[in-house]
């Protein structure tokens, strides 16, 4: 029995000891490449409408208060690295690649914000021109909507309430204004929030444009800077 | 993208009840795979009072084409909605003798006690006299549902267990996948029934006129129903991109027919494991 006991005890010391010694190795922050992927593929394989919204992979600081800017994600491979430059939101173009698959290839974080996490992010596609008809938005906002329900069956009842546009911290002077049919305007309001709900982070300049009554064509929303991001709000 | 990356390691448990791991989209051709060992601690047989030590071989294999190996357990996945997983499933019931519970097939759940119990132990052993249940592959399939991205509900239908090949059991549960609890630690969290016809039982917990004779033990005819409930908590740890600890502890009560079964010795057991894996 004492020589039992004696086997456990070294195969638990010895399953220690190769924790220990794994986690050292790699005690710089990463996420599996396979499970990103298996994140972000979801959208790539849905099939329904998605010609106004897409996809981002979005680095998630687990601890509060870490910034983003300037970090750069490495895709690192047995043979190749690739390099992924993270927006202020955090977010990169995930790259679905066989290669990084088959290589259980890392992302690794260069810069110390600590351990994070990685999250599909699905966003409005941008107009260089600033200008988004009301109907587009509404569009756009029901796709987003729409691939939501396919992925998550919680957000059946949820319906597309408005959008919200998200802009860097220093772009300057921001401005979104609503331009009506009969040629009145006005300025939406600024505030400052986090870019997604539930997030924590620092302010974001925002302005949220809510949908009211029937879509009009007619109406549009106008903005002066090309913001990062424009999301979709649901109710 | 706690539902995607919300590992469903099997742990190879003669217990376990079929295990399904979440659907795994990935490149065509290409493959998701863990092969790992450790050491498990778990009933002799469901509703023995003795535990024994194993050494725990860990598997779980994913295909791009939707199958999958897990545990003692074989599917495909079918669905391409994110929010259902179904398709045929296979499991290996490992055969069980008067030593208890045992397997073998491929060295995939080898039984390899490494803690010998002193022979006091099997003194009163109730298994001693009963025929031998077989080693009986399964058949059937699974249908789990999310009801948000980390919660699903469960189900799976196998039947042919028992050496009358005529058993059938209805698992169902709820688990909470994957709680991010820290960098690269997830938990995760089950619950579940398992109910049984009663040639199930009967092959498992049933005790007929010539097992009465050579073991003593009363004769026993149980009908089906609810045979058990069970929680269980998962804790994985990813300690770098190929390795990975993953440790469980399960909880089941056998209850009704099979509870009051004469070869039941304790109707409550716990299955404590912890295994390394690397991921290939």
């Amino acid at each position: 029995m004492t020589m039992a006991r004696h086997l456990i005890a070294s195969c638990l010391l010895l399953l220690g000891a190769c924790a220990g010694v794994a986690a050292d190795v790699y005690a710089a922050d990463w996420v599996s490449y396979r499970d990103a992927y298996r994140a972000m593929v979801v959208f790539e394989k849905y099939g329904g409408p998605k010609t106004h919204i897409q996809n981002h992979l979005q680095v998630v600081p687990l601890e509060k208060g870490a910034a983003l800017d300037g970090l750069q994600l490495t895709l690192a491979g047995k043979a190749n690295q690739l390099r992924l430059a993270l927006d202020p939101l955090g977010r990169t173009v995930f790259p679905l690649l066989k290669a990084a698959y088959d290589d259980n290839a890392t992302l690794l974080l260069e810069g110390k914000i600590g351990a994070f996490t990685v999250r599909p992010r699905v966003s409005l596609t941008l107009k260089a021109d600033g200008i988004y008809d009301d109907a587009e938005l509404r569009a756009a906002c029901e796709q987003a909507l729409g691939f939501a329900r396919y992925a998550d069956a919680s957000l059946r009842a949820r319906q597309c309430g408005g959008v919200r546009f998200v802009f860097a911290r220093r772009a300057g002077e921001t401005a979104v204004r609503l331009h009506r049919a009969d040629g009145t305007e006005q300025a939406l309001p600024l505030a400052s929030g986090a870019a997604f709900a539930g997030e924590i982070g620092e302010g974001f300049p925002t302005v949220v444009y809510r949908f009211a009554g029937a879509a009009t064509g007619r109406t549009q929303v106008i903005s002066a800077n090309l913001p990062l991001a424009i999301l979709p709000l649901f109710d | 993208m706690n539902k995607f990356s919300a590992l469903v390691l099997a742990v190879l448990s003669s217990s376990a009840a079929a295990q399904t791991p979440a659907t795994n989209p990935m490149p065509d051709g290409s493959r998701d795979m863990y092969v790992g060992l450790g050491l498990a601690s778990a009933a002799r047989y469901e509703g023995a009072e003795h535990s024994e030590r194993k050494l725990l071989p860990v598997l779980q294999v994913q295909w791009s084409n939707g199958v999958f190996i897990s545990g003692m357990s074989a599917g495909m996945h079918l669905s391409h909605d994110p929010r259902f997983e179904y398709g045929p499933l296979l499991e290996l019931q490992p055969r069980r003798d008067e030593s208890g519970n045992s397997g073998g097939i491929d060295g995939i759940e080898a039984r390899a006690s490494i803690v010998a119990l002193p022979l006091a132990a099997f003194s009163q052993n109730r298994l001693s006299g009963v025929a031998p249940v077989s080693t009986r592959l399964l058949g059937g399939g699974f249908l789990n549902y999310y009801l948000a991205p980390d919660w699903r509900l469960t189900g799976s239908l196998l039947y042919g267990a028992g050496n009358d090949r005529d058993g059938a059991r209805l698992d169902l549960g709820l688990q909470r996948l994957a709680m991010q609890v820290g960098a690269h630690h997830r938990i995760s969290v089950a619950a579940g029934l398992s109910f049984v016809n009663a040639g199930y039982n009967k092959a498992f917990f049933g005790v007929d006129r010539n097992d009465s004779l050579l073991s003593g033990n009363p004769v026993y005819r149980p009908g089906g129903g609810l045979k058990d409930g069970h929680l269980g908590v998962r804790w994985n740890w990813d300690l770098a991109p190929s390795w990975m600890l993953t440790s469980n502890l399960r909880v089941r009560r056998l209850a009704d027919d099979a509870r009051r079964s004469p070869l039941v010795e304790r109707p409550t057991n716990v299955t404590v494991s912890a295994a390394i894996a690397y991921r290939f």
